[in-house]
């Protein structure tokens, strides 16, 4: 069975750094990827929020086109998954919102019959592959290095049975039997603000103070997301927010398929670490930030 | 006010403007998968005391449903909360009646664009626009034409403060200058068309 | 009576509009007027009415209606009206049919139409059956006056009381050690604030002194059969180790070495493996917990309480160590040092880390004793018993069958071949591991308590087993052992000096006699045997000693740390050669030719077998070589005119249980039966023959007598628990085990010095700590020492008591939610966050605490958050109200303002003071300035971020009646979490078969009209197992259950509805098919008429006959298949 990659918007630009180690990650443990030809934006939430008909049909000619593949639709970005995750459920559900959109997809003579499983790359790493496999795959350990798991909010939620909705334990378990020291980190599915950061970013950087303060706090040496907003709010702010509460955070903000790349023997190149904003130095049982 | 006294002569009566909101909304509920629990709501405000950023709100997610009730929806639609909401989903998954609150909040934000009612200096819907105004033209969404886009609608001079982050981006290649098409941008827009008719489609309520 | 003689009336009821409303009652009635056998058809408002009644009265009178149908409401509701109604004017009740047209129809249907269709339908279906309805007669049925109680809480005791009361009898079954249920564990109770144990222990005590009530505590029902008036429980009483000798003295406590946490006080705090509940516990009496007895045990030939004597050296109490060691054990010092420990090798603790050093610390205690104490003295034997015994053989298991026989007041006597006593421990265990001194001071022991040893006399050459016989012994143990080395059989094995045979070698040795060896010795063999022969040439004066082995480390017999030291001490060992020939010149070795091996298939003993490389042949230099590869008994010393039966091994042939041989009286055990084992093994023979010959010379049966021998453990893994309080193996924390020290091998290899230096008093301890205490009570016997009153019994039993009822009340009360589950309220994380029950043990003056409310750092809270609803109206837990929580909310606010400064917070969504005097209660708690808070704790979390941080905690909530989010610190949280069924009560549906409702609790009879019955007659249900209650509640519903149950009792017989099964004795080909199926034994074999038959008092009706009856000839009264086709076809008409 073959994976359909969904990238969605950002993968393609500011989280390219997540676009690159998710295929590299898969590549190494031998799955098939193939990305979904002509995708287009899943209406992410602001869609969402203006016309649901219009964000559910253009979310809905993604399904339909990966419907012509075999295999489950992965999408990374915690945002696309949500959204094309939704629109399935809902048009599964509704009888005359699927009969709308139909409607709509049938002018480009698409059409979807709600075949699809809609899934997150995480899950499937873990589910798919396992945890063991992938141990014995890695060429190196992350033995001591500490890591805080950020998982964010929307990957476990709303409740999609994936995982522990309040304390989700994948990434954790993941990196774990990588060698990695998980900090306790209870901000782990707190809220980064999404798009608050540009329309509200007093709340948005407020937010993001208290996720760093508490990986600060409890000595990470890395935030491990699998959300590129999330990536971007914790990592691209830190400026910002240092002058706002006069703090001194520098921390990095890692995709979690970039550090399971580095244990898959990855160079900074394969997994785009030379993108992050904050760079950082990988010693033997540490990592650390470096100016 | 004439209103309420109005509402007062005859018993269970709603203004007209109120009855036009909580019709739409009601129906705008009942297509969200498990949206019916909304009347289940026994207002112990654990979506509030869940939410992270409700401390900013000026009506708090209990209330929304509250003043629902209270047939104050227009109320509902001036309030910035619905705007704040991030939809991280923490009051959904929390609520003990399965309310899907951030989903009702969705609606509630379709319902203020769709009347034009909103907060005072009101940001947030420039940005949907400006996202909904890219999203159409290239099929996909393009983050920096996005901010542009947005900025210069609200207030241009914040955009200064965004430059040096832009160009560490850039640096990085983390920006692209020109944004990313799909191919069939043309049937796509066919498409948009369509569903922007079914949009209008309101099927009869039996 | 013939068909065309039938008479039928129909009755349409209104029941006002709620028939009438939706269903056109006079077209019902006209759709059946022309229906055969018809007479009448009428509609009326109210059948049920007395006019209504009169109707059908009149009609029978008048018309002669033989036949009644009456279309109203559920046959729940009126049925038996009716049937009364028809009995008047003598119309069998069975000849009535009601017809539901309500619930069924007009309640149901919103149509008229549709409604009155169904309506007529049901209707002419019911005309259509009773024609073929029979008149019956009803049974009766004797209640047995007794009464089981199940469950000793509040409600059971109440009801208990007030049936035993009336002077019938009541079994009450507690499952718990104590009745009292949760309410035992209550501080005070709401409103009234009195003390909970003040009023319910009178109640207690009343129980357990009340001539009418049996207590069963310790005891769960195990099988239900009958029916109301006679039922058969079987109940199974848990042995609770202690019998009711016990005064409750409590001297036992404070010996019991064992703590494990206290469900008592929710794990708040510990108690000892021997214990009373409470103070007030009733049955007042102790009882000792006990799991899986300890592997160590277990697995010991002699079973030995090692896990007893390792708990008490952990307490330092080494004199009472060594006295548990030594009651079964004869040679304490010998095992301390040479026993290979199948007890370690089994040892829980290496699931953890490391087995605990158990062999090391009997060493130490029997050390310890020695140097404080002196030399033992043995025990006082009172029992004189006139029986001569003899035992062949002074080893390890002659010895512990003389110790044994000698506790019995036998006097034994044992013949020895050697010199000198002890066999194999004197003999073959070279002195630098057993000091002869120690061994002698143990015979000596032995010999003290009235052993003779005559040593130097042979069996075969000095006497004969008929001489023994003749001298007049009644009963012999053959235990000679396998002191015979065997030969290997090669080329110049006899013929050079300088060759010796192992065990051979080492006997001399230890007899003093010269043994020379030369500067190049070589070991052959793998054994500890060999080990000890290369270690022994070593301190003789050998420049070097090399072992070969035909096989490699891995499969070597010897022990490890034996076979290490033996290299520390320079002994070189060659793996995978083996000798093919002994070379030498004039007379003497000048070495060894060897062959190398690879190693082939696994052999029998499962070790892979050696094979010899092709042209590997090489010489290798020796001047001396020791042959150690393996010993056996030496039989052709034992008299061949006994004629023993020998097995193909050439050892003595016994009963694996009763050590017999062939010959009458003579019993043998060790190596002499086995072959070559171990020290232990051979004293654990001596043990069970001396078990054997004591029941002989009573002259009891042996035949399929079973001796104890070690068990053979379950598979166990890291994800286990040595019992059921402590963490899985894989959650407990490590300890190294202590090493024991040894002395230098350059110093230690030149003289027979002891090697090993035994463990100094903090090692021991330490080390002694590592155990897990494994199956909780260790059986150290300590209790069973210091209890005068002799109560204590660790070989008690489960039994299962059957007793006879007449009906049953379940009391089993309920269980609170888990709060580990509720990640958001932090339960697991933070330690001051407490469930109710905790709480209510934290305030209470018994408790851990002692009724300070204090955190764990023992400072008093400057804040306590009291969280209602905590999984309660939650439909991610329960969706139902748990209805007490409102209330003790308010009563813990009460106490913690009484006790503390603290502020208090609720956090409520409604409050819920529903209840005599409860509303008044929330007044009072408001004056007295609590912080009530209207809404919903979403989160509890730490303020400030880090785990460790003493922060306090941090209450994330709406108030919603300020529209604000807040956040409040607090020290302390108490979640009221919420009120759920038993986590058995499924395995208690099945077991009553009665019925739960969708929230698990069982269901009762109907919600208003009959809160304590159950669908199942004789069944009732009271307390928090029908539903959450407070403690009015329970006892109100726990008084009328008892009221239900008397007046069974008072009328003495129970009517039941005659719809047995009945098997034509015409058709009947008495197949015995339906009496194996009949659930309910009620159908038994006629042979004379070879038929089958129902007893229709144990009858229910289920028709499970019916159903499988091939003749068709068993048929169910008042259901027989042409009523229900008849009614069928009417419905399809």
């Amino acid at each position: 069975m073959e994976y359909i990659y969904y990238p969605g918007c950002s993968l393609e630009a500011s989280a390219k750094g997540y676009d690159q180690s998710f295929r590299f990650v898969f590549k190494e443990l031998g799955l098939e990827l193939v990305e979904l030809e002509d995708w287009n934006c899943c209406g992410a939430t602001y869609y969402m929020a203006t016309k649901e008909t219009v964000s559910l049909v253009i979310s809905a000619r993604n399904l339909a086109l990966a419907e012509k593949y075999r295999g489950d639709l992965i999408a990374p970005c915690s945002s696309c998954y949500t959204i094309l995750y939704k629109t399935n459920h809902i048009l599964k559900n509704n009888p005359i919102m699927r009969a709308k959109v139909d409607q709509a997809l049938k002018r480009d003579n698409l059409a979807y019959s709600l075949s699809l499983k809609i899934r997150h790359p995480l899950e499937v790493l873990v589910n798919d592959v396992g945890i063991n496999t992938i141990a014995s795959q890695a060429r190196f350990r992350l033995d001591g290095v500490k890591m805080a798991q950020y998982y964010g909010c929307q990957i476990v939620r709303p409740d999609r049975g994936l995982d522990d909705k309040e304390n989700p334990q994948m990434m954790d378990s993941l990196f774990e039997a990588l060698g990695v020291e998980n900090v306790y980190f209870p901000m782990k599915v707190r809220c980064c603000g999404g798009m608050l950061m540009t329309t509200y970013p007093d709340v948005g950087l407020e937010l993001n103070k208290d996720i760093l303060e508490c990986a600060y706090e409890n000595e990470a040496d890395l935030i491990v997301t699998t959300c590129p907003l999330c990536q971007i709010n914790v990592e691209a702010y830190q400026d910002k927010i240092n002058k706002k509460f006069k703090s001194n955070f520098h921390i990095p903000v890692l995709f979690f398929t970039q550090a399971l790349g580095l244990a898959l023997g990855g160079t900074p190149k394969d997994l785009g670490l030379d993108r992050s904003l904050i760079s950082f130095r990988l010693n033997k049982n540490s990592v650390e930030a470096t100016r | 006010m004439n209103r309420k006294k109005q509402e007062l002569k005859i018993p269970g009566a709603l203004g007209k403007k109120e009855r036009e909101l909580r019709d739409l909304f009601l129906l705008q509920v009942s297509n969200i998968p498990g949206g019916e629990s909304i009347k289940k709501c026994i207002q112990c405000g654990s979506c509030t005391g869940s939410c992270p950023v409700s401390y900013t709100m000026d009506i708090t997610p209990r209330e929304i449903i509250a003043l629902f009730r209270a047939r104050e929806i227009e109320s509902i639609l001036s309030s910035r909360t619905i705007w704040i909401c991030a939809s991280c989903y923490a009051c959904t998954v929390r609520c003990p009646q399965g309310v899907q609150v951030t989903d009702i909040i969705y609606t509630l934000k379709r319902l203020a664009l769709d009347k034009n009612i909103f907060p005072k200096r009101f940001p947030v819907y420039a940005l949907s626009k400006s996202f909904v105004a890219i999203t159409n033209r290239y099929g996909r969404s393009y983050e920096p034409g996005l901010i542009l886009f947005y900025f210069l609608k609200t207030n241009p001079l914040k955009l200064m403060g965004m430059i040096p982050l832009f160009l560490r981006l850039i640096s990085k290649g983390r920006i692209g200058f020109v944004p990313k098409k799909i191919k069939g941008t043309k049937t796509f827009s066919e498409i948009l068309k369509e569903a922007e008719i079914m949009e209008m489609v309101v099927p009869v309520r039996e | 009576m013939k068909d065309n003689d039938i008479k039928i009336g129909v009755y349409i009821c209104h029941c006002g509009t709620n028939i009438a409303g939706t269903v056109d009652v006079e077209n019902v009635r006209d759709s059946v007027v022309d229906a055969p056998y018809v007479s009448i058809s009428r509609d009326y408002k109210f059948m049920c009415s007395e006019p209504g009644q009169e109707l059908i009265t009149k009609d029978i009178r008048e018309l002669g209606l033989n036949r009644v149908i009456v279309a109203s409401c559920s046959p729940l509701m009126h049925e038996l009206t009716f049937r009364k109604t028809c009995e008047k004017s003598n119309l069998n009740r069975y000849l009535f049919q009601m017809v539901n047209i309500r619930e069924q129809c007009s309640w149901v249907h919103k149509e008229m139409k549709s409604a009155t269709e169904k309506a007529s339908a049901l209707v002419y279906a019911a005309v259509c059956r009773v024609v073929h309805q029979k008149p019956l007669e009803t049974v009766h049925v004797k209640i047995n006056s007794n009464t089981l109680v199940v469950g000793g809480g509040i409600s059971g005791i109440q009801a208990a009381l007030e049936i035993g009361e009336s002077g019938n009898k009541v079994y009450l079954v507690e499952k718990d050690s104590t009745i009292g249920g949760k309410m035992a564990k209550f501080d005070k109770t709401f409103p009234t604030l009195d003390c909970s144990a003040c009023i319910l222990t009178p109640k207690m005590v009343s129980v357990a002194q009340h001539e009418n009530i049996e207590l069963l505590s310790c005891s769960e029902i195990e099988n239900v059969e009958g029916s109301i008036g006679n039922f058969t429980v079987k109940v199974r009483k848990k042995a609770r180790y202690v019998t009711d000798k016990c005064t409750s003295c409590g001297d036992c406590v404070q010996v019991c070495p064992v703590e494990v946490p206290n469900p008592f006080e929710e794990n708040k705090s510990q108690r000892s493996a021997i214990y009373k509940t409470f103070p007030q516990a009733i049955p007042n009496t102790y009882l000792i917990e006990k799991e899986d007895r300890p592997p160590c045990r277990e697995t010991c030939p002699i079973s030995q309480e090692a896990a007893g004597y390792v708990a008490l050296v952990a307490q330092r109490r080494f004199e009472e160590a060594a006295r548990l060691i030594r009651q079964q054990n004869p040679l304490p010092a010998v095992c301390g040092r040479v026993c290979y420990h199948p007890c370690e090798s089994e040892c829980n603790r290496q699931f953890v880390d490391e087995s605990v050093a158990i062999k090391n610390l009997k060493r130490f205690v029997i050390d310890w004793e020695m140097r404080q104490k002196g030399r033992p003295r043995p025990p006082k034997i009172e029992k004189k018993r006139p029986e001569k015994i003899a035992i062949i053989g002074s080893g390890p298991s002659g010895l512990a069958c003389a110790h044994d026989l000698a506790l019995q007041g036998y006097k034994p006597v044992i013949h020895e071949r050697l010199p000198v006593a002890g066999g194999m421990l004197a003999v073959g265990i070279p002195e630098y591991r057993l000091p002869k001194k120690l061994l002698n001071y143990e015979i000596d022991y032995i010999k003290k308590m009235g052993v003779t040893i005559k040593t130097g006399l042979a069996l075969g050459k000095e006497f004969t087993i008929e001489d023994l016989f003749k001298q007049g012994y009644k009963a012999i143990y053959i235990a000679t052992g396998a002191h015979k080395s065997l030969k290997m059989k090669i080329p110049g094995e006899e013929k050079f000096k300088g060759v010796y045979h192992g065990v051979d070698y080492l006997r001399n040795i230890n007899l003093g006699k010269s043994q020379p060896v030369g500067e190049r010795v070589a070991i052959i063999g793998g054994g500890n045997t060999a080990i000890d022969a290369s270690r022994t040439a070593l301190r003789c004066g050998a420049k070097e000693v090399t072992i070969l082995y035909r096989r490699t480390r891995k499969e070597m017999p010897a022990e490890e740390y034996e076979i290490q030291a033996a290299e520390e001490e320079g002994v070189k060992i060659q793996y995978l050669v083996a000798p093919v020939e002994v070379l030498g010149k004039s007379g003497k070795i000048v070495g060894l030719r060897c062959i190398k091996m690879e190693l082939g298939e696994p052999d029998s003993s499962g070790r892979r077998r050696p094979v010899p490389i092709e042209g590997s042949k090489h010489d290798l230099s020796f001047d001396t070589v020791i042959i150690a590869v393996s010993q056996a008994p030496e039989i052709d010393f034992i008299d061949r005119k006994a004629l023993f039966e020998l097995t193909k091994w050439n050892t003595l042939k016994v009963n694996q249980e009763t050590l017999e041989t062939n010959i009458e009286g003579v019993f043998a055990g060790g190596d002499v039966a086995w072959g070559p084992a171990t020290v232990i093994a051979a004293m654990g023979d001596g043990k069970r023959a001396a078990e054997v010959i004591e029941k002989y010379l009573n002259g009891e049966p042996l035949k399929d007598f079973k001796t104890r021998r070690p068990k053979t453990l379950p598979k166990r893994d890291k994800d286990c628990r040595p019992h059921s309080y402590a963490p899985r193996f894989k959650d407990t924390p490590k300890k190294e085990r202590a090493a024991m020290k040894e002395r230098m091998p350059y110093t230690r290899r030149n003289d027979f010095e002891e090697v090993e230096l035994g463990f100094f008093e903090e090692e021991a301890v330490r080390e002694a700590s590592r155990c897990l205490n494994c199956g909780i009570c260790i059986e150290c016997h300590e209790c069973e020492r210091v209890c005068e009153a002799k109560a204590i019994d660790h070989h008690m039993e489960d039994e299962i008591e059957e007793i006879n009822v007449g009906q049953i009340l379940i009391a089993t009360g309920y269980n609170t939610l888990n709060s580990d589950s509720l990640v958001p309220y932090g339960y697991t994380e933070f330690e001051n966050v407490y469930t109710s029950l905790e709480f209510e043990r934290i305030v209470n003056s018994t408790g851990p605490t002692q009724g300070k409310i204090i955190m764990k750092d023992g400072k008093e809270p400057r804040a306590i958050g009291i969280v209602h609803c905590v999984g309660s109206r939650d439909i991610n837990n329960h969706p139902y109200c748990s209805r007490v929580c409102c209330m003790y909310a308010l009563k813990f606010a009460h106490l913690i303002q009484d006790r503390t400064n603290a502020e208090v917070f609720q956090f409520y969504i409604d409050m819920r003071s529903f209840g005599k005097g409860y509303e008044e209660f929330y007044s009072r708690i408001l004056e007295e300035g609590v912080n009530v808070i209207r809404g919903k704790v979403a989160e509890v979390v730490k303020c400030g971020w880090s785990k460790q941080d003493e922060g306090a905690l941090l209450i994330r909530c709406e108030d919603t009646l300020t529209k604000k989010y807040r956040e409040i610190p607090v020290d302390m949280v108490v979640l009221c979490n919420a009120i759920e069924p038993q986590p058995d009560a499924e395995k208690i549906r099945r077991l009553f078969s009665i019925s739960q409702s969708p929230d698990g609790f069982f269901l009762e009879k109907h919600p208003k009209l009959d809160p304590t019955a159950t669908a199942t007659d004789g069944i009732y249900i009271a307390g928090c197992c029908q539903g959450p209650k407070d403690i009015p509640d329970s006892v109100a519903q726990a008084s009328s259950a008892a009221a239900r149950i008397l007046a069974h009792i008072a009328k003495g017989e129970v009517e039941v509805e005659p719809i047995q099964a009945y098997i034509d004795p015409e058709l009947c080909a008495g197949c015995r098919l339906c009496n194996d199926l009949c659930p309910y034994r009620a159908i038994s074999f006629i042979k004379e008429e070879n038929i089958s038959r129902v007893n229709e008092a144990l009858c229910k009706g289920c028709g499970t006959c019916v159903a499988s009856c091939p003749s068709s000839a068993a048929t169910a009264k008042h259901f027989s298949d042409k009523q229900i086709f008849a009614e069928i076809e009417g419905i399809l008409k």
